[in-house]
């Protein structure tokens, strides 16, 4: 298997989570793209490091690493998320915007 | 046959379906449920590369227990009977051009790369991954371990309900 | 330091000194700022003495300067004081005139509100005007100058709360202002060329000029400076309207000393202006006309001090006249008496008008003038002194500036000199004539003139301390114009020692011809006004033509209205749109600008995070192309 499938592939799902991160307004959503995107990067790096002269076991451990921090990560954004809907009754980005100006 | 391309082809067919789903449906379930197929699809690929541990976690973890958590979030929070809102046209086009400049500039800079080809030993075992970890990664072990306590509990300090007028610690 | 050099700063020091403490300390107490100021002019005067003394007398001359700014590869600026017979003569009569109206102006002015600001000014006048006399420098004199300058101005436009004096006084400022651009100019190219402004050195390198050094064109620039101040040629209308002021500034400063001070500036720097044959035949052509024009406007005056406005400016012509001839002696002798009786004529002429509230000569002859005995012999006196009747100082100085004219101009010239001194005979007699005859008069008189321009606010009838406080002044001058005639051989000896000069005593062709016309003059008006039963009409009066014409400044200043203060204020116009429009409109569209710019930039921080996202994808895409595919940073 050539490592550009498994790139493009990865590439494909980066792009797909980015949109979704950018076009979606409900926080929610956003945290899934970023998943999708934080999937796609530990797709890339097992396939380079498997498909090609690099240390395999070296990429299952940043990608089980990725896992971990991924986890936490939603754990902390799902409960930021109960957070701010309690505060503001909105879950909508385009309305959460006090950092303007 | 060529499983391992088969395997390969289906798992990604399966992982971009869901991923369309979890970005392109209007209702928050069904994106989390696409999310699910998702992951599970990212793990059929990961068993194409030989990595059977990842990709058992990964279905343990992201379908499993991450998008539960999702599940739970959004009904303590949000308003279900309210429609969905009208999605701006500008909003879907300009979210499309960035996403495509960002794909556009991983493939670039990937392709550059000069991978050294194959040595045809494939270390992905799991017994590999432990050893790694438990030798030369420990700390980094040790730190996920800290990261996830930490996690938890922030998680759990930051979505509580603070009483009135009293501040407990 | 020498005696004479620490004289001669003591006295500028003293009305210094005055003038600071008036002004700061003494505003609320008048009475102790009168006696301050004249104590100050009093030390003055003493030191004047003393250096007249010292330095006139034996004819010495000594220049004491301290290096003030050192110059690499120059010879700095130096400034100091030049202690020659010339300046010291010329401080003794400053500091005595302005001694003498000080006095005269504690009774003239009583009651005033301004009595101690009245005194501070002059104080400060006393202190400029000293140091214009004893400056060795020219910057220095420069300096000096121009703080007479703004004492002119203070003292002119006193009376502040009004508008003529007022605006008399920014005429006299503006018009003085014109001359001394030029003044500043030609200092300026002096330096340039000489590298030194000092007085010896200006002088001594004016007889052998050095390359770069065009003595005609500094000459002449020079000069513009001298028609301003002494309010000769086109320059001399803002002298009439300085009669706003107090009489007592009047006499000391429009008559006496200030205006003086460009003869003295000409007596000064004569080796200079001599070298410059060319410049100095323009000055003789034009003092021999505004001595002219002036005697024609004194002639129809109503205003007595205006006709005595009209006599300083002819006869300051005539000063320059005689320094434009050569003979500094002559113009500073006249320079001398004339600062004698035009003062006398000034202070006599406010005791009339203290005492009839008016200026007009017809009214004051209406209120019993022959009561006031002091100034009624102040007044023929003077006028006598004016007219140059002999023996009577006046008298000895004119003759003087007509015999050194006789040596150099031409025929044409000196019959008009003559020509003037008759004129200055019959303006003179007609004054006094109008003002002391009772008034019998054959029509109504028109009021033309506004009423009296002197302090309102005082009582009717001054108490006898202020009387006798206006009275000694004028009887001491008086007395000095029957006596200073006798000085033409001291001033001729220290001035002119080239000149031939016989003494007093010699009456000459030349005099005879001028007693002559003088006394015709005095016949004349005492035909037209003095007789009992005169029409009291002069024969300028008559034709209306020429009473308009010779009244209104021979309409110099309609001339100026129309053409240079239409242009000034146009050219201010446009500066003041140029200020608004322009200059104003462009910071503010700066600052316009930047707060636009700021609102534009402030959208990126639009508080969305999906921006923020799309641009940081935006970067690092970039980023990552540049630095892998085209070989960015090594």
């Amino acid at each position: 298997m050539s490592p550009a499938l498994y790139l493009g592939f990865a590439t494909l799902l980066f792009g797909v989570g980015l949109y979704g991160l950018l076009q979606r307004r409900s926080l929610v959503a956003m945290l899934i793209s970023l998943e999708l995107m934080l999937a796609a990067v530990s797709v890339n790096v097992v396939a380079l490091t498997s498909l090609t002269g690099h240390d395999a076991s070296m990429g299952q451990v940043v990608a089980l690493i990725l896992v971990g921090v991924a986890a936490a990560e939603t754990a902390i954004g799902l409960s930021l998320f109960v957070a701010i809907h309690r505060a503001s009754h909105s879950i909508d980005v385009e309305t959460l915007s006090e950092l303007k100006g | 046959m060529n499983w391992a391309g088969a395997v390969f082809g289906a798992s990604a067919a399966t992982a971009l379906v869901g991923a369309v789903c979890a970005v392109g449906l209007k209702s928050i379930f069904h994106n989390i449920l696409g999310f699910a197929l998702a992951m599970l699809g990212v793990a059929g690929v990961f068993l194409s590369l030989g990595s059977d541990f990842l990709a058992v976690v990964f279905v343990l973890v992201y379908v499993g227990a991450v998008a539960i958590a999702m599940v739970y979030a959004v009904m303590l929070s949000v308003p279900l009977d309210q429609p969905p809102r009208p999605r701006s046209r500008t909003k879907v086009a300009g979210a499309a051009l960035f996403a495509a400049i960002g794909a556009a500039a991983i493939w670039l800079v990937v392709r550059s790369a000069a991978w050294p080809p194959a040595t045809g030993r494939l270390d992905v075992a799991a017994a590999w991954a432990g050893y790694r970890f438990l030798r030369d990664y420990v700390l980094a072990f040790e730190l996920i371990s800290v990261l996830l306590v930490v996690a938890m509990m922030g998680a759990v300090m930051v979505a509580r309900r603070t009483r009135a007028g009293a501040e407990d610690r | 330091m020498t005696g004479t050099v620490l004289a001669a700063l003591a006295a500028q020091a003293a009305p210094l000194l005055a003038c600071a403490l008036i002004l700061i300390f003494l505003r609320g107490r008048p009475r102790v700022a009168a006696g301050t100021a004249i104590a100050a002019l009093t030390v003055s005067f003493a030191a004047a003495a003393f250096l007249v003394w010292q330095v006139a007398v034996p004819n010495t001359a000594a220049v004491s300067q301290t290096l003030w700014l050192p110059v690499q590869g120059g010879a700095g600026l130096a400034f100091g004081v030049i202690l020659d017979p010339l300046a010291v003569t010329m401080a003794l009569v400053v500091a005595a005139i302005t001694l003498a109206v000080m006095v005269y102006s504690t009774g003239y002015m009583r009651g005033d509100p301004g009595f101690a600001r009245y005194f501070g000014f002059l104080a400060l006048f006393g202190w400029a005007m000293l140091g214009l006399v004893l400056a060795s420098n020219l910057l220095q004199l420069l300096v000096f100058w121009e703080l007479v300058g703004l004492a002119s101005f203070l003292l002119i436009g006193f009376w502040f709360e009004r508008e003529a004096p007022a605006a008399a006084a920014r005429k006299a400022f503006l018009m003085t202002r014109v001359g001394d651009v030029g003044f500043l100019l030609g200092v300026l190219l002096l330096i340039r060329a000489l590298g030194v402004a000092t007085i010896p050195d200006v002088l001594a390198a004016a007889t052998s000029p050095a390359p770069g050094f065009t003595v005609p064109l500094v000459a002449f620039l020079l000069l513009m400076g001298v028609v301003g101040k002494s309010a000769q040629g086109p320059l001399f209308t803002w002298l009439p309207d300085a009669m706003e002021g107090p009489t007592p500034v009047s006499a000391l400063l429009h008559s006496a000393t200030m205006v003086a001070a460009g003869v003295f500036l000409v007596a000064r720097l004569h080796p200079l202006f001599a070298a410059a044959p060319g410049v100095m035949q323009g000055l003789l052509w034009l003092a021999l006309v505004t001595a002219l024009a002036s005697a024609t406007m004194a002639m129809v005056a109503n205003d007595i001090k205006r006709v005595l406005a009209y006599s300083s400016i002819s006869q300051l012509s005539y000063m320059l006249m005689a320094l434009a001839a050569g003979s500094v002696a002559a113009g500073f002798f006249h320079l001398t008496t004339h600062a004698g009786f035009k003062a006398l004529l000034f202070l006599s002429s406010g005791i009339f008008i203290h005492h009839a509230h008016s200026n007009d000569m017809r009214e004051i002859a209406g209120h019993e003038p022959l009561s006031q005995k002091a100034g009624v012999i102040g007044l023929v006196a003077g006028s006598l002194a004016l007219a140059g009747v002999i023996p009577f100082a006046g008298y000895f100085s004119k003759e003087m500036v007509l015999g050194a004219m006789g040596e150099k101009v031409g025929g044409v010239v000196l019959a008009l000199a003559y020509l003037g001194a008759g004129l200055t005979a019959y303006y003179t007699f007609r004054m006094v004539f109008l003002t002391l005859r009772g008034q019998t008069p054959r029509r109504p008189v028109a009021r033309d003139i506004a009423p009296a321009a002197h302090a309102a606010g005082h009582e009717e009838h001054f108490p006898k301390a202020a009387e006798a406080a206006m009275a000694w002044p004028v009887l001491a001058l008086a007395a000095l114009t029957l006596v200073l005639g006798y000085l033409g051989g001291f001033f001729a000896t220290r001035l002119s020692p080239a000149l031939p000069h016989e003494g007093p005593f010699h009456v000459g062709g030349g005099a005879l011809v001028a007693l002559a016309l003088v006394a015709a003059g005095i016949a004349l008006a005492w035909y037209e006004f003095g007789r009992a039963g005169a029409l009291r009409l002069g024969f300028a009066e008559r034709v209306p033509a020429l009473k308009s014409f010779f009244g209104d400044n021979w309409y110099l200043d309609r001339l100026y209205k129309a053409t240079v203060i239409r242009w000034t204020l146009a050219l201010s116009r446009a500066a003041k749109w140029n200020d608004h429009t322009v200059l104003d409109g462009a910071s503010d569209g700066v600052a316009q600008g930047t707060v636009w710019g700021g609102r534009i930039l402030s959208m990126v921080q639009n508080g969305f995070v999906q921006a923020y996202v799309a641009v940081a994808i935006s970067v690092v895409a970039a980023l990552g192309i540049w630095l892998t595919r085209t070989g960015g940073l090594p």
